[in-house]
């Protein structure tokens, strides 16, 4: 927990200090509190780092936990918000509302993404359940039926195409602390929702039989955590587009620090969503001499060798 | 007496020699008539494609184009724009139908297709570099297509080894690579002009349409090779089929027969991606549909080529002219098509296979 706690408040430090002009943590710190309008360094850290931190803070507590969740109440290690389709059906329900009713501000279409991930998380547990790799096939199917939708759309729109191609590959960047100030309550609900939600899943870990047995209603389990993954999973891709693999990775994290007690594994895997984001953004920023690397691009770099390597462990394929 | 007990055997042998015979004949008989109707299928499909289109011809002036006669303006409509199509459909199609086929049957998976494996990804991912970093075109970039099919299909193979090649381990390793592909391949296109962006959109889904002249030429040549070295690994196919025991006690070298299959397949996958695209579920849907129509328990190869001859071309010619108004690239109708009966597939299959 305090690790997690430490790694949070290095990495925020790192966000705000580091890119393209190196800013020492003093100056930071003197920007934050005592900011003289017309410097260059203090307008760059107010300008442009806070806002990008705290998008990364808010999407990357939303992703660690909606992970975490998604992970416990499936069972299933192989679990994230990208990898059971959910943001592919945010992002279609987002491409048609640009589209057909020309909405492009997120506060506009934050209410579309939350329906496409609730669909889609929908058609992926009714046909997944049961299985963790048959939910993973699911969702890449579910992914697979959406991609051409989208396509279609925006071949046919170009509005939606110039949106889509900055929105999808996952950035901080694109949007601004008005659109925290606006989305924040979904990821609080959700965030409420998971915490309560903690104990509950160390029963269901056990098997729903065993749950039932201990008196709780399995059924109201899935279901309020389905509301909160929605909510947290439709957020994030609000604030910083289709991010895939940092909810499958973090809560990997979060057990290997912790332990199995859900109620610790989804208190660090809120503080590690931030930890992990915040680090591929400032990687980003560094990685390419005269251009950026994306958050989205980073994360799933980082993520990608993860879940080849949970693929490749015995208790997932048990042969 | 005690003669009949030795005779009714010898009486049933006859019988079972026939039946057996019969059987094949049927069998045969049953692929052959598979076979033709897909063929039927692409000479239907290929009839409308060259009459449909914004110079709308007649079954006449067509005829005469095909053969460089009339019009001089029709025979540039049939022979540079809509023949080329055609013909690269039917190409590509053969080529994922058989690769999807043999990858179902040296997997024994019906789920394993290039699709959900990340080779379509890797060599899309390679022919994004090539167009927007290294601005390449035409064959070089087939090249670089076909490079991206081949490493990624052997990283993937090399990650998902462990103590023999399992099929789920497989499977989601090329989940991974997929992500890894599609998120450098929308970084690619967020840094990109807004033109290219929008070829490289089309080419991720895979289109038919701008395949023609010496690529053409040269993906057709490939195709009918890699088929005639799979006509020779089909002789294991049937073993195979039996187990991997089985299949050893018939003399069958197990593990060479597959990695030579799987190597064939990628071969075909790589080499029609790099041309059209990754032409979303050819590979994965061809396969089932002819293995159902010929229903012998084999990988039913041939047949597979044929369907997924059909399917494209068919495909094609839907995204072409009846699709929302717009013209589409031929894997947004296959994508269509075949996501949902993936889904259906992985709905009704209760017990994992390995």
């Amino acid at each position: 927990m305090l690790t997690a706690l430490a790694a949070l408040l290095l990495v925020v430090l790192a966000s705000l200090a580091l890119g393209v002009r190196d800013i020492n943590p003093a100056e930071v710190w003197r920007a934050l509190t005592a900011p003289v309008a017309g410097l260059m360094d203090h307008d760059v850290v107010l300008e442009q780092r806070l806002p990008r931190t705290i998008v990364g803070l808010a999407a990357g507590v939303a992703l660690g936990t909606a992970g975490t969740l998604i992970q416990g109440v499936t069972r299933n290690p192989i679990a994230d918000p990208g990898l059971l389709g959910l943001n592919s059906g945010a992002s279609l329900a987002v491409v048609c509302a640009v589209w057909l009713l020309g909405i492009t501000s997120p506060l506009g279409y934050v209410w579309f993404a939350f329906l496409g991930a609730a669909v889609a998380a929908a058609i992926v547990f009714s046909v997944g359940r049961g299985q963790p790799v048959r939910l993973a096939l699911v969702g890449a199917a579910v992914t697979a039926l959406i991609t051409p939708l989208i396509t279609l759309v925006l071949l046919r729109d170009q509005q939606a195409f110039n949106l889509y191609r900055f929105w999808s590959v996952g950035s901080l960047t694109g949007r601004g602390l008005d659109t925290v100030t606006a989305l924040w309550p979904f990821i609080v609900v959700g965030l409420v929702l998971a915490a309560a939600l903690a104990h509950r899943l160390n029963m269901l870990a056990l098997g729903d039989d065993v749950a039932t047995a201990l008196g709780q209603r399995v059924g109201t389990t899935r279901a309020l955590a389905a509301v909160a993954i929605v909510l947290l999973a439709g957020t994030a891709t609000s604030l910083a587009g289709p991010i895939a693999l940092v909810g499958l990775v973090v809560p990997h994290a979060a057990r290997r620090l912790v332990g199995t007690d859900y109620r610790w594994v989804m208190a660090v895997g809120a503080l590690l969503g931030p930890v992990m984001l915040l680090t591929a953004d400032v990687l980003g920023r560094l990685i390419l001499p005269r251009s950026e690397l994306e958050a989205g691009v980073v994360a799933a770099l980082l993520g990608a060798p993860v879940l080849v390597a949970v693929a490749r462990s015995r208790n997932v394929v048990g042969a | 007496m005690s003669a009949p007990a030795p005779a009714t055997p010898t009486r049933v042998t006859d019988t079972t020699v026939t039946t057996v015979a019969d059987l094949r004949t049927l069998r045969r008989r049953r692929q052959a008539l598979v076979v033709s109707g897909m063929v039927l299928v692409v000479l239907v499909a290929g009839t409308a494609a060259l009459l449909m289109g914004a110079a709308g011809l007649t079954p006449g002036q067509a005829i005469s184009g095909v053969f460089g006669l009339g019009d001089k303006g029709d025979v540039f409509v049939v022979q540079k724009l809509r023949l080329p199509r055609i013909e690269a459909a039917v190409v590509v199609g053969v080529a994922f139908g058989l690769a999807g086929a043999l990858f179902q049957s040296t997997l024994r998976n019906p789920l394993a297709s290039p699709d959900i494996l990340g080779i379509s990804t890797g060599a899309s991912l390679g022919a994004v570099i090539g167009v927007l970093v290294l601005g390449l075109s035409g064959m070089a970039l087939s090249g670089l297509a076909f490079a991206g099919a081949g490493v990624v299909a052997l990283a993937i193979w090399l990650l998902a080894w462990r103590k023999g090649l399992h099929s789920i381990r497989f499977v989601l390793v090329g989940v991974g690579f997929a992500y890894l592909g599609s998120s450098l391949i929308a970084w690619a296109m967020a840094r990109s002009q807004e033109h290219e962006a929008a070829a490289v959109l089309i080419w991720t889904v895979g289109s038919v349409s701008d395949v023609r002249g010496e690529q053409l030429t040269l993906v057709a040549a490939g195709t009918l090779v890699l088929c005639a070295a799979a006509a020779v690994v089909s002789r294991t196919q049937g073993p195979l089929a039996l187990g991997d025991d089985n299949a050893r006690a018939l003399g069958v070298h197990v593990d060479a027969a597959r990695v030579g299959a799987l190597l064939l397949a990628v071969a075909l996958v790589a080499l029609a991606t790099s041309a059209a695209g990754p032409i979303a579920f050819v590979a994965l849907v061809a396969p089932a549909i002819a293995r159902r129509l010929v229903n012998d328990g084999g990988a039913a190869l041939v047949a597979s080529a044929a369907t997924g001859a059909a399917l494209t071309l068919a495909a094609d010619v839907i995204a072409q002219h009846g699709l929302l108004g717009v013209a589409a690239p031929v894997g947004i109708v296959t994508g269509l098509v075949g996501a949902p009966y993936l889904l259906w597939l992985l709905a009704t299959t209760e017990k994992r296979s390995r």
